[in-house]
């Protein structure tokens, strides 16, 4: 038994060893305000990270390496946070304590309930009506209208809306036989997705309006019979592009510090190149944990987390951040492709395109390989609504790639 | 396989094309982008230690303060004392402009900033240092002064240093700027077309002229056959091209010496096209030409494309120093060091010591060989022409009285009609102290006249003060 606690063999004790290291580092570089709280929070979060590695193992059948590919994303970045405000980093704790939770507790509402396939019109109103809700009595936060405060809690409505999204589309096209015999039926789908799409826009919310229509034409390109509106879907996403561009000013300042930023450093190119300046400034190797001037980002926590890795920690780091996405994706395909029900099967395949997306288009963004918006990377940033909604995703995921014993659904 | 299996797989292989093609954009970053963006002076890194450092002070050779700051209300200020005078040496150091001169290169020695490990990371940490070094020069003021006196007036540079160490005791480029005054002048320096801000010492590219005929005259002597006398009627027809002397006045019978002495045009003209282009091109490259001078500024390459097709009118042209030669006054410098310095070509050096806050010295730049040009009896053969050509040729307005003084002048065409005027020399000729390279750029007059002069008082001042 405790040869197996210390074998390098297992790859939650070699997480381990990371975060002990990491651990340490940060120890050393925040030496003045040391206190036992942040050492009994560090030590609690390992222990929350290996104990739920170990749990996990134990309860479910299926794919254990994405939950332990998460945990290393999850260490990475709060690590990050940590060196970059303390008090912060005790919060993340805090959200990934009860994203853990949520996790366990969304693979056990998955796993023992049934029928989520049936539920095709809550999903659309539900999201409406949050979509609504975000409208009505959201606050704008750095120029996008995408979170609202309850009680002093913010949340941000569009992390679930994604995840409604994915649900709708699978749900949608698990049924696609009974919605064909309806008139219009088959249009059903695109014109909520449009929807949607419109009120991203009203929110401003580039980033999410970017990771919606990807995940809703992907999704269209391996379900959809009728080949032509994928086209006409493409057709579309580029008119409207185009429109986007000449019709709001906030994409096009995108488009522009995208292009030339350095014209801009003293105002609207000035986080980018911040960022810019940050990861060269890295090198291969980085500065080292605590050695490097992250702060200087603005809203380094949250969207640019990304650059203050690649300073401190190196673009090795960086990259490394970039495969862990990658095989998490890729394991998430496999779970879709392995999946017997069709409803799980796409719902995987949603997942995996989102987290994979949403990912990518972050880190291009923050490199000034791609136009910037602001979105969180998936388990990496700050912030307790994207935090959740992650975890939930991956329960989701967790449940998937288990073989399911329910009955087929009828269409399936 | 079915169909929904072969899409699932496409839309995977696509969102894996997109990831490997941020690996790729992240790698190419950091190759190729990453050090010019950081550079950029909006990069605040770059400056986070100038606000909690004192930068160091720049003195000269006798210790005279040249540069120096200052803390002014909370932050420190940076001051040139001499204004102009040392422009292109030690530069500039502003957030709005960023840094030239020494004040660039040496900007880590200044601000006592180690080499970013991780220890002296850790170390400045326990001990933040607050205070840079002093680079101690290995300019004399007083010479620095007095050149840039004389060459007051004209466009050009000087260059002046020790042989036998490489120590540059004045160089002088000019137009040149206040660095003091940079927030109001600007404007007026960038748009100036002039180039204010090109040192010209080291990065001005001239036609030689004459003076390059001193490497054509080493490339003869080491063309063991080749027959050293020659008739000149003042002028010879190569391959259609008609050269002339200066004038058209035939020298008659010449040898070699007699030929350097004159600064003969069709003499050095047709031997070169004997020697040929290699031969000639050779002993140029060993003398620094088409190579990189390593130094503590930035040095443009001289250049000597004689591997081109060149023709015979063109290697006539590139033995008499025309054609398609472009040399820097401190390559001009060093060819005349390497002849004084028995054909050794030394190091130039501009900062002579490096000083701890603590007075104590931290580096002291040793005499290097850079390397051997050329064997020392080809060298005394040229010093003794050259000897020959301030005695009685046309280098003689830089004859001093008691001093052997080695020297060659040279007038250059050149694309803007007005001759650029040369002189490059070395003295005392036994024991070289002092050798230096004077270049009046545009000035439409001959070397012997305009440049000359200049280099012989500042031979005399250099022998009398720098000791």
């Amino acid at each position: 038994m405790f040869n197996k606690m210390v074998s390098y063999k297992y790859p939650r004790n070699l997480l381990m060893l990371f975060e002990l290291l990491a651990l340490f580092l940060l120890f050393i570089y925040s030496k003045d305000n040391l206190n036992k709280f942040t050492f009994i929070y560090g030590i609690g979060l390992i222990l929350i990270v290996y104990v739920s590695n170990f749990l996990l193992l134990r309860i479910s059948t299926g794919d254990t390496y994405i939950f332990l590919i998460v945990t290393m994303l999850i260490s990475i970045g709060l690590i990050m946070i940590y060196r970059i405000d303390p008090l912060l980093g005790i919060k993340q704790i805090l959200w990934i304590g009860m994203g853990i939770f949520i996790f366990f507790l969304t693979y056990l509402v998955f796993k023992n309930i049934k029928g989520w396939e049936e539920w095709t019109y809550f999903y659309g109103i539900g999201s409406i009506i949050l979509f609504i809700i975000t409208l009505l009595f959201g606050s704008r936060i750095r120029g996008a209208i995408n979170w609202i405060s309850i009680g002093g809690l913010s949340i941000q409505p569009s992390e679930i809306i994604k995840l409604l999204t994915i649900f709708l589309i699978a749900s949608y096209y698990t049924r696609y036989e009974h919605f064909k015999k309806q008139k219009y039926g088959s249009y059903y789908l695109i014109a909520t997705t449009y929807l949607f799409i419109l009120f991203l826009f009203l929110q401003r919310d580039l980033g999410t309006v970017l990771i919606l229509y990807t995940l809703f034409i992907a999704l269209q390109f391996i379900y959809e019979e009728n080949r032509r509106l994928i086209l006409y879907n493409l057709l579309f996403s580029i008119v409207s592009g185009f429109l986007g561009y000449l019709l709001f000013p906030h994409v096009r300042i995108r488009f522009e510090t995208w292009l030339n930023p350095w014209k801009y450093i003293d105002n609207k190119g000035y986080q980018i190149t911040q960022s810019l300046f940050a990861i060269a400034e890295g090198g291969f190797f980085g500065t080292g944990l605590g050695l490097g001037h992250p702060d200087f980002i603005p809203e380094v926590h949250t969207d640019f987390i990304f650059s203050a890795i690649c300073e401190e920690m190196g673009i090795f780091t960086g990259m490394g951040i970039i495969m862990l996405f990658l095989i998490l994706v890729y394991r998430g395909f496999k779970i879709g492709i392995n999946q017997k029900i069709k409803f799980y099967r796409i719902v995987a395949i949603g997942i995996s395109i989102l987290f994979g997306i949403q990912s990518f288009i972050i880190f291009g963004g923050v490199l000034k390989m791609i136009p910037l918006t602001g979105i969180t990377i998936p388990f990496v940033s700050y912030g307790g609504s994207s935090m959740l909604s992650s975890f939930i995703a991956l329960g989701i995921l967790q449940v998937a790639s288990e073989e399911l014993d329910f009955e087929e659904a009828k269409d399936g | 396989m079915d169909k929904e299996i072969k899409r699932i797989i496409t839309v995977l292989t696509a969102i894996c094309i997109l990831f490997v093609s941020l690996m790729a954009y992240l790698t190419y970053f950091q190759i190729f982008k990453a050090e010019s963006v950081k550079m950029n002076s909006y990069n605040k890194r770059l400056w986070i230690n100038e606000e909690k450092i004192l930068r160091g002070s720049i003195i000269d050779r006798n210790g005279k303060i040249l540069a120096y700051s200052e803390k002014v209300d909370d932050t420190y200020k940076r001051f040139y004392n001499y204004g102009n005078l040392y422009s292109h040496i030690i530069g500039y150091s502003y957030r709005e402009y960023g840094k030239a001169g020494l004040e660039l290169e040496y900007n880590n020695t200044l601000l006592n900033i180690s080499e970013s490990t991780a220890l002296n990371e850790l170390k400045n940490i326990v001990l933040p240092n607050t205070e840079g070094n002093t680079l101690k020069l290995t300019i004399d003021h007083h010479l620095q002064e007095y050149s840039r006196n004389l060459l007051k007036g004209h466009k050009g540079s000087i260059v002046a240093m020790n042989p036998t160490t490489g120590e540059i005791y004045a160089m002088v480029s000019l137009p040149d700027f206040n660095p003091t005054n940079l927030k109001e002048d600007w404007k007026n320096i960038v748009e100036d077309e002039n180039s204010p801000l090109l040192n010209r010492a080291t990065s001005g590219l001239y036609t030689p002229g004459s003076t390059f005929k001193v490497l054509t005259a080493i490339a003869a002597i080491e063309k063991k056959d080749l027959d050293r006398e020659y008739e000149c009627t003042g002028s010879a027809n190569i391959d259609g091209y008609i050269l002339k002397d200066y004038d058209g006045k035939p020298h008659g019978k010449l040898n070699l010496e007699e030929a350097l002495v004159k600064s003969c045009n069709t003499y050095f003209g047709e031997k070169g096209v004997i020697i040929g282009k290699d031969a000639l091109g050779e002993v140029a490259e060993r003398f620094l030409v088409n190579k990189k001078i390593d130094f503590d500024l930035p040095v443009s390459k001289s250049s000597f494309p004689y591997k081109d097709n060149l023709g015979e009118t063109d290697i006539a042209a590139a033995s008499i120093g025309q054609g398609k030669l472009l040399m820097t006054p401190l390559n001009m410098a060093l060819i005349a060091s390497g002849i004084a310095n028995k054909g050794d070509i030394v190091k130039p050096i501009l900062v002579k010591e490096v000083i701890s806050p603590e007075g104590k010295v931290l580096r002291n730049n040793q005499p290097q060989l850079l390397t051997k040009a050329v064997d020392i009896f080809t060298a005394n053969e040229v010093k003794n022409m050259m000897v020959e050509s301030v005695k009685r040729g046309t280098s003689r307005n830089a004859s001093i009285k008691n001093v052997r003084v080695a020297g060659k002048t040279g007038t250059a065409e050149n694309p803007s009609g007005k001759s650029h005027a040369w002189f490059i020399g070395f003295a005392p000729a036994e024991e070289p102290k002092i050798a230096l390279a004077v270049v009046l750029e545009e000035e439409g007059s001959t070397g012997g006249k305009a440049a000359a002069p200049i280099a012989r008082n500042i031979i005399i001042e250099a022998l009398n003060t720098i000791k």
